[in-house]
């Protein structure tokens, strides 16, 4: 195998939750499939009451586990497909609460490499992404910090831009903002945290967030920093010693790390693993988490691809 | 390659464009709309319907004259009939003239507001309520050594807010702002017959427009204004923080009125008068009927714990961490041995011997039955399916919610809308439903605290729960009793649907069981006493003159 495409490797399944695929500035060459399962642990004991930081005997710690399946496939050098489906459990370690789990949302994201620039040693690119998701299954998202997840369709406008130079250091700066369908619950009217609405329908706000990371990547081993801030565009406070609702203003600023390590005695194949922690909330848990997973690349083109140019990691 | 390139990126714009042309509507479909009320009947005779008046403190319609036609009086038909019924007086014509000029200019937000409460005052109320018991329906917070705060009348905005809207608290408060409605409205009637007003659209030449459903109701006193009136003292005594939506709401009504034609100022100053006087004998009542000490003390609930020892059973324990005193413990608890009445919320139409007579007995926590009862509710936890979660949220009125008592006001308002009563026989309604759901949790409450059973996971530590457990005894079920009594007076109320108010009821009991927080006979045995509860009140609907026989 030639650099170049283990390069290319690395690069695609880079991404220890998949979903960093939609974030990142890398792209996977046409026809080829990288897929893959990770785990996730995330756990928290503090969390903020609207932006009163505390902790609650009655649910002690929520952990919220993940294995979720992840492929990418290139369409073009430019166009990749991403798709995730992850089932989760989420249990509580006091308290009476009944554990959730099941199947979440499926998510399927366009990414599409609509600029790119080559200097003497570094490159820019910029990527537009798309991204939809919807439930795949009918868990409830009244049952918050136990519920699965919020029962909306999303659709995330997102735009990333990354600037690496030939040493292999890269920062990668990328922006969304996702809307959010209206969700149902079981009831037929409910308290928001502001009024009182006779409805079983919820106005979900729309969401923001923002991603940045600066590593190093090349040979066998990536490594990176993160950034990771998301905003609710509106929805009010958990009340005062409430449950969460599912319209809350959940906002949150992350900072982690990511390793992948490409073992050069398997073919096609990288492990990785990372973690995210906490450092400032509103209406959510102060969690850290850690991911572990390995994926897999397979080449589905009639012809071997390792002349070709990886498009954005040179 | 270029033109693959081009048309895929067509293919993902076109995507883009129709998921954001079809996905911008966020609107959400309201349920429980309400339209225009125009009653089918008037209802001329209300005054002569039956008050509740078991207790000296019982607001009846003698009372109110009386209050009403007292120094200072707010009526006096003996001397001021004639200038009152005069509406071709410059005083009166004055009043005509300036809701002539206030219609030739309503803004848009006046005209919503018209629109809003020509749905009905007592339905609108209503509504409202539901939200305040929803917004107030929190438990204290623990404090940092473990100890929970009560919440205080006199420091409403504190922390805890004041009050904690809890099923107890909650059904005693639809109970006063139904009841108080309901007697006030009487009371309007009364007046509205004697001085026989006629509204300012109906009056020759006035120039005055009906921008409400037109009827044949007297004006003077405003039955809108006494319904603002009487509604907003009773909810300030009863959530004092939040003043500020009350008052504006009241204010709001009897703007809406005048706005609409359908009373001029004297018609409302009258309305608000009579309404406050009203709302005057009701916190009368509500300050002595024991509420106030229905928290008990420590000591008191060491009591309840030794009592059930004492019985060889296994007494309830806070399941909340840290362990939080029992909801109001001596909110319904009657004491047989006891010469008067000295425990317990004052009730409305059960006597003490009622209570303790209808109070049913749980299997010994000892027994196989209840060994057989607590495996069934693990046999429920462990096998929470979709469906039956459904029914568990869907009443599981907990926390920041309207209560069970408020989930049957939900339900009875579409068919109170539907039947399109005058504004004195939707109070009725209230009212008996009310009262009814206000017996239901005393009974309960006496039930739970006369026996003190633990709760199903107190039992088996293993049983985890589709909704949160409620800080109190499990037998009986809260939920049951409450549903069980208002089928009872609904199915007397609209008796077409009763199989539809019984399903919904059995259906409230049963999520109980299949959330994993009470035991078969906690529901069955709680259910089967509302529907004993519901009877009594029922007993009194139906000799109270107002189905017309």
């Amino acid at each position: 195998m030639t650099k170049p495409l283990l390069v290319l490797l690395l690069a695609v399944c880079s991404h220890a939750v998949f979903s960093q695929n939609l974030t990142d500035g890398l792209m996977m060459k046409k026809n080829l499939f990288c897929t893959g399962l990770m785990y996730s642990n995330d756990q928290w004991e503090d969390y903020w009451e609207g932006t009163l930081e505390r902790d609650n005997g009655n649910i002690g710690k929520i952990r919220t586990q993940s294995l979720m399946w992840g492929g990418v496939y290139g369409i073009t050098d430019k166009i990749n497909v991403i798709a995730m489906v992850p089932y989760m459990k989420i249990d509580a370690s006091e308290g009476t609460l009944h554990e959730m789990k099941g199947l979440q949302d499926l998510s399927i994201g366009v990414k599409y490499n609509f600029f790119q620039k080559n200097f003497e040693k570094s490159s820019f690119n910029t990527f537009a992404v798309f991204n939809f998701s919807t439930p795949l299954s009918d868990y409830s998202p009244d049952f918050f910090p136990l519920s699965l997840g919020t029962q909306t369709t999303n659709l995330s406008y997102r735009l990333t831009a990354n600037f690496r130079i030939e040493q292999g250091w890269f920062i990668n700066a990328s922006g969304a903002y996702t809307w959010r369908s209206n969700t149902t619950l079981d009831r037929e009217g409910y308290y928001d945290g502001d009024e009182y609405i006779l409805s079983d329908e919820v106005e979900m706000p729309n969401v923001f967030d923002v991603f940045v990371s600066l590593g190093y990547l090349k040979g066998p081993l990536q490594a990176e920093l993160q950034y990771i801030q998301m905003n609710t565009l509106g929805g009010s406070d958990i009340t005062r010693q409430g449950m969460p609702f599912v319209s809350n203003r959940m906002n949150f600023i992350k900072t982690g790390v990511l390793v992948m390590y490409y073992p050069p005695f398997v073919k096609n194949l990288a492990v990785r693993g990372g973690y995210t922690t906490t450092l400032a909330g509103r209406n959510v848990g102060d969690s850290n988490t850690f991911m572990l997973g390995a994926f897999y690349t397979f080449n589905f083109s009639r012809e071997k691809i390792q002349s070709s140019t990886p498009t954005t990691t040179n | 390659m270029k033109t693959i390139k081009y048309y895929t990126m067509i293919l993902v714009s076109a995507c883009l464009l129709t998921f954001v042309v079809a996905s911008c509507n966020k609107d959400i479909e309201m349920l429980e709309e309400l339209k225009p009320l125009q009653p089918t009947d008037i209802d001329e005779d209300a005054e002569n319907w039956a008050s509740v008046n078991n207790d000296a403190t019982d607001v009846t319609l003698a009372k109110i004259i009386t209050a009403a036609e007292t120094a200072p009086k707010i009526f006096d038909p003996a001397s001021d009939l004639a200038s009152v019924q005069n509406v071709e007086s410059d005083a009166y014509k004055a009043e005509l003239t300036a809701i002539v000029d206030l219609q030739k200019n309503l803004t848009g937000a006046q005209k919503k507001a018209i629109e809003y409460w020509s749905a009905g005052g007592v339905m609108r109320w209503n509504q409202i309520l539901r939200g305040l018991v929803a917004k107030y329906n929190l438990p204290p917070a623990p404090k940092g050594d473990g100890s929970y705060p009560v919440p205080d009348a006199e420091n409403p905005f504190g922390d805890p807010n004041f009050p904690f809207a809890n099923p107890p608290y909650a059904s005693r408060s639809y109970a006063y702002v139904s009841v108080a409605q309901y007697e006030a409205l009487k009371a309007a009637w009364h007046y509205m017959y004697v001085y026989e007003r006629p509204s300012p659209f109906k009056v020759q030449n006035s120039g005055v427009k009906s921008l409400m459903p037109e009827t044949d109701l007297p004006a003077y006193p405003s039955y809108d204004a006494v319904l603002s009136g009487v509604t907003a003292e009773v909810l300030k005594l009863m959530f004092p923080a939040a003043l500020e939506e009350i008052t504006l709401k009241a204010a709001e009504q009897r703007n809406a009125a005048l706005w609409s034609g359908r009373a001029t100022s004297s018609d409302i100053a009258k309305g608000l008068a009579l309404g406050k006087s009203v709302a005057s004998l009701m916190a009368n009542r509500a300050r002595n009927d024991r509420m106030g000490t229905a928290g008990g003390n420590k000591a008191m609930w060491k009591a309840l714990e030794d009592g059930a020892i004492a019985k060889q059973e296994v007494p309830w324990i806070s399941l909340e961490t840290p362990k939080r005193p029992p909801m109001l413990p001596f909110f319904g608890l009657r004491d047989a041995a006891s010469q008067e009445d000295n425990k317990g919320v004052k009730t409305w139409i059960m006597t003490k011997a009622e209570i303790i007579d209808n109070r049913p007995v749980p299997p010994s926590t000892s027994s196989n039955e209840m060994k057989d009862e607590v495996a069934e509710v693990k046999w429920y936890s462990e096998n929470l399916t979709r469906e039956r979660l459904a029914i568990v949220h869907k009443w599981a009125d907990g926390v920041n919610t309207h209560t069970p008592a408020g989930h049957w006001n939900d339900i009875m308002t579409e068919y109170v809308r539907d039947a399109n009563w005058s504004e004195v026989r939707a109070a009725r309604a209230y009212a008996l439903l009310n009262i009814t759901m206000h017996e239901a949790a005393v009974a309960c409450w006496d039930t739970k605290f006369y026996y003190f059973n633990p709760r199903p996971s107190q039992m088996d530590q293993n049983i985890k729960t589709g909704t949160g457990v409620p800080n109190f005894p499990a037998f009986t079920s809260g939920h049951s009793t409450f549903s069980g009594s208002a089928a009872a007076i609904l199915s007397y109320l609209f008796p077409a649907d009763t199989d539809y108010f019984e399903a919904e009821a059995k259906e409230a009991s049963y999520s109980r069981l299949y959330g994993g927080i009470h035991y078969r006979s906690d529901v069955e045995m709680g259910y089967d006493h509302g529907q004993v509860v519901g009877g009594f009140v029922r007993n009194f609907a139906e000799n109270d003159g107002a189905d017309g026989d």
